[in-house]
This record gives structure tokens, sequence and C-alpha cells, in this order.
């Protein structure tokens, strides 16, 4: 295994390692479009353009992109796009694939399908990467794209291809926090049950080597069960966990885009059996979304490898 | 209109009367917290337990040489009905959580026959100031509703449009918060924000815009949202963020303290009275915040203390 990743700058390594032969759905968007020009001028990738003929020369003169030596297909139906991005990553064509400009509901469909085919018999869920100020580790928020309402049985999937791609991210045993709404008061939530479950099953050994701390929410996480936050607001940001499960979508979704906000850089993938898809948000920049091409390519190589098992 | 934390202490000791606060079983960690309050001319504390145990709290704190009140109800634990009744009779102004229990406490003052419920429904609403700009935002239902319905997350935007007029926030914009800016019949909290957003278009918030079903990214910025084709004069620009459920509200207030390292307060809504709660992750310097806005909501009238 290579060394660990700390941040979502991993630029280095991707032009180490690429260029990856990336299917790219619908850079139907400038924005997009611009990224795949970087990702490719910076040796990330090779794109493989999947979407609408028009659109896409047009963008591409727009910002100056050479595109005709490029595998191009030409699709306008939506979830063909998807269909052919995620069916090449199952061939084994290409080792990583990247959302456009198209609703992500269509990409989770194609890859739902794509794994029940393949009888591998893996949930998909979506991890997003944050990036924090002086933490030296990634913090994977999940599953903040996928399934709404995730019951104990989906959230112990849901972790453990979290917890495996903590692997491939290089951390040996993820610390992990499973989050619940869960105060004092109001009766006993699902999600504070799930954990309880959750942390019996971890300490048994199923998800292999990690931890489920005791915690269910980031005052746990910062200050334990006592304890007040003092007025300087001084926290120690290193209590933060590698892997947060969120109890719901709402709750992923909304926390993890906090970096629209906060001092905080996010990448949102998908480790599917056979690589990494990264989506973008439809509102990312492209400097942003090179970046996260960029993962794209690191994750797919470190899969490549078979380094991870 | 009040834009920061400091503008919250401001206009609530301008506000006329100081507030009489009943603090049933006092804890020694709140006596510095009140001890400022009587200082800074916000409260006067009402400290309703055993008298004896009090009295010998009290007097190892800086409170001992201040103007405060004890009232002895033996130790029997009727502090926290005794102090209820205080406060809904009007002998007391605000009530705050004390040493008490917390299940115990909100559920006596939630209770409705004998707590301090004013209409349907009390929610929490949550007090941010922007780091980077002075200006006030407000999230809710940020602690008490499990899991509120449509109906339900109606009266908790009547509650915090209510806290929001009393800050002087004028032509509000309000966020329904979801997974998501489409309207998916699967995730029931876009289904609750549409219809919260029809109503708002009717009018039936009087002068607020409510947005919804909007995503934290069309939320945040303008440019976000108009690439995912959404125009709206709330993106970018909200005054109240309205949570899907206690999951998303109760851990993304804490992501904005621990992460974002911004400053919170809150306080109780839709009791006849303010009631303030002990929330580890407010500060104690923004617990003396709390004061002051459950101070502010008090009006002009009221306090014995004038």
């Amino acid at each position: 295994m290579g060394n660990s990743i700390t941040s979502l700058n991993v630029s280095e390594l991707a032009r180490e390692k690429g260029p990856k032969k990336l299917a790219v759905l619908a850079p139907e968007d400038e924005e997009f479009m611009l990224a795949v020009k970087k990702s490719w001028e910076l040796g990330y990738i090779e794109p493989v353009l999947i979407g609408n003929a028009e659109k896409m020369e047009q963008l591409a003169e727009k910002i100056g992109f050479d595109i005709a030596g490029f595998e191009r297909i030409v699709e306008n139906d939506r979830q063909a796009i998807a269909d052919l991005g995620i069916g090449m990553l199952f061939s084994g064509q290409l080792p990583v694939v990247s959302k456009g400009q198209i609703p992500t509901s269509f990409i989770y469909r194609s890859i739902i399908r794509a794994e029940a085919k393949a009888g591998s018999g893996m949930t998909v869920s979506v991890a997003s990467l944050w990036e924090v100020p002086g933490l030296d580790h990634l913090v994977a928020f999940t599953d903040s794209g996928v399934s709404i309402y995730p019951d104990y049985k989906t959230k112990v999937e849901i972790l453990k291809n979290a917890v495996f791609l903590c692997r491939v991210l290089g951390y040996e045993k993820p610390r992990i926090a499973v989050l619940s709404g869960q105060r004092s008061f109001g009766g006993t939530l699902p999600s504070y049950r799930d954990y309880r479950q959750l942390r019996k099953a971890a300490a048994a050994g199923e998800f292999g080597e990690c931890e489920i701390i005791g915690a269910t929410s980031f005052t746990d996480i910062f200050m334990g069960s006592r304890g007040r936050l003092r007025d300087d607001g001084r926290i120690d940001i290193r209590k933060m966990p590698h892997i947060i499960l969120v109890p719901r979508l709402d709750t992923g979704n909304i926390i993890c885009k906090l970096d629209f906000f906060l001092d905080v850089k996010r990448c949102s993938l998908l480790v599917t059996t056979r690589g990494p898809v990264i989506i973008p948000a439809r509102s990312d920049f492209s400097e942003s979304i090179v970046e996260q091409v960029a993962v794209g390519a690191v994750v797919a190589d470190r899969m490549e490898g078979g380094e991870v098992k | 209109m009040i834009s920061t934390f400091q503008g919250i202490m401001d206009a609530a000791r301008d506000g006329g009367a100081r507030k009489r606060i009943a603090v049933p079983s006092v804890k020694r960690g709140d006596l510095n917290l009140l001890s400022r309050a009587v200082k800074g001319g916000l409260a006067v504390p009402v400290i309703v337990g055993d008298g004896r145990a009090m009295e010998a709290l009290v007097k190892k704190s800086p409170l001992t040489s201040l103007e405060h009140e004890i009232l002895d109800v033996g130790e029997s634990g009727g502090a926290l009905p005794e102090a209820i009744r205080l406060v809904r009779e009007g002998r007391a102004d605000i009530l705050m959580q004390g040493g008490l229990d917390q299940k115990a406490f909100l559920g006596a003052v939630l209770d409705a026959k004998t707590g301090l419920r004013k209409g349907r429904l009390a929610s929490y609403a949550s007090v941010f100031q922007l780091l980077k700009s002075d200006k006030l935002i407000l999230a809710t239902d940020t602690f008490v509703n499990n899991f509120p319905g449509a109906a339900e997350k109606q009266l908790i935007l009547e509650n915090v449009i209510g806290l929001a007029g009393l800050l002087g926030m004028g032509s509000l914009k309000i966020a329904a918060l979801a997974a998501i800016e489409q309207v998916n019949p699967s995730i029931s909290s876009t289904l609750d924000a549409a219809v919260l957003s029809k109503m708002s278009e009717r009018k039936q918030f009087g002068n607020a815009v409510v947005e919804g079903p909007l995503d934290m990214d069309c939320a945040l910025s303008t440019v976000a949202a108009s690439r995912k084709g959404l125009k709206s004069e709330v993106t970018g620009n909200v005054d109240i963020y309205l949570v899907p459920d206690i999951e998303t509200g109760y851990l993304l207030v804490q992501a904005l303290v621990f992460i974002g390292r911004m400053k919170t307060a809150g306080v109780l809504l839709g009791t006849v009275r303010p009631v303030i709660l002990n929330i580890p992750f407010v500060s104690g310097e923004n617990r003396l915040v709390e004061i002051a806005l459950a101070s502010l909501m008090c009006g002009k009238g009221g306090g014995n203390n004038g």
C-alpha cells in the first residue's frame, strides 16, 4: 500500500500515476469542460467524452480545447450517457469515471444495475471527503448521496464501503463516528439504536481494523460527554474521526456541502467494485473539479494495483 | 436591526426593566453566569430550591454580594414546579434550566397542562453571528422536535418568524433545506419544503419568503443556485434555515460551532415566557447572550425590578 493521503491536493501523485483514461458523463458546462482541459494538460487523465456533440464542441472551442484527438461518444439521453460510461468502467475499458452536467440519480441507477449484473452484492453509497485545516487526514462523510433513510443493514454496507475507501487512502485503522440527533430527551432515535448496534459489530470485528468511537455528535467528538465549549472556541480538531456515518441523506448532504461556507474542501466520490466514480456537484467550479479528478485518478491507480483488499 | 451578539446584549440592556430569571436548583457552574447577568444590568436571579443548600452555593460565588433572591422550597425536589409556577404567574419573566436534568426539565416545561407552552408547538432556534460580516442568521428547529411534518414545520416557522421580528430582521428570507433542490416524493423533506414554499407564495407567512426545497449549496451561493437553474431572492442571502429534522438540525448547528468555529446562542420558542436551556456547545459568554435574548423577548414590560 502507498503512503496515506492527507489532503485533497494530490496533484503530484496524479501526475506521477496518470494519465488515467476517464469517462466524462456530459461535459456540457463550461466549468466541467475547463476542468477536463486542465486535468488533461496536467497529465492526470485522458478523457473519453460522452454527451451532446454540439454542446461539447461549442464549449471546447470556446475555451480553446482541441478535443479532436479524444474518444468521443455522441449521446443525448441522460440515462444512456451514464450507462455508457459506467459500462466502460465495468468492462475494464477504463479505471475511472466523472460526472459532468447530469443529475447524479442517473449515475446511481447505472451503477446499481451494473453491480447487480456483476453479482457483487455491493450497496452503492457516496462518500464526501473533506479536507479540514489542521487535520492530518481526510474525513469521509457517508452516505451523502444514495440511501435516503438507510436502515441498520444498509448502514453496515455503507460503513464497509467507507472503510474500504479509507484503506485505499492509506488509513490503516480508521476511527468512525456514527452520528445521531439523539439528545437527553425526546426518546431513543432509531439512528441511536443503530449506533449502539454498529459499535458492537465493529468491536466484534465485522468491519476489520477500525474503531467506532463513543460519540454520536460533534459535541461528543470534541468535548466528550462533559464540559462546555470554551469562550475562545478552542477545540482540538485532531479529534475528528476518519469516517462520519450520517443518519440520513438530508443530514449528510446538508452538512457535507458546508464547504460553500466553511474553510474546508470537499470531493465526493463513489467507489464501485471496479473503480471510482467522482461526482462533483453541478455547482462546483473548475478548480475544485480538477482537484476531484486528481483524487479520482489516484484512487483508480490504487484500486487498479490491487493493493487494497 | 440587530446584527451581532453584542447588539443583542445592548438591546437587552436598553430594553427597560431588568427581568426576573427563575433558576431551579442552581448549579455551581451557573453562578458566575448569573453574576455577570446581574452586573450587566440584564436580570435578577430568583433561585428556587433547598434554601440552605442554595445559600451555601451562592455564598461561595460572586453573586453573594449582588442582587438576587432565594426562594426556599425545602429539600422535597419541588424546585422545578415552583419555578415554572413563578413564571406562569408572572412573578418571574424567564425560566432557566439550572442544575436540573434536561429530560425532566423539558418534560415539565412542555407539559400541555402544567407547563409553559403557549401554542400547539414549542420549538428551538439557534442564533449565529456570521464570521465575515455583521449579520445574524437563525436555524430551527435544532433541539426540540424530532421529525416534524409539514404542519409542525408551519408552526416552527411561525415561532421563528416571531423571534426574527424581535431582532428587527425585515423582509425575511427563509431556506427550507433538504438534500436536493428538486421535489422528490421519496424524500419527505423536499415535499414539506415545497408545501411551505407554496404557503409563503400565498402570503401565509406574511412578507417572509420561504424558498424550498433548497440544498445547502443553493442556499449558500447564488452562483451555485443559478448553475442549477434556480433563481430566487433567498439563495445566497438566507436569514433563516429551516432544517428537515432533528438529525440534521442538531448536527448542523454543531458542525457550524466545532468545524466552522461560529458562536451560537439559542432559545426555546412557543412558550408563554422565554426558557433558556443548558446546551454544552453554547459557550459561557454566549449563555449571557441567551439571557439577553430572553430578556429582549420579554419586551419592555415585565420585570418587577424596574
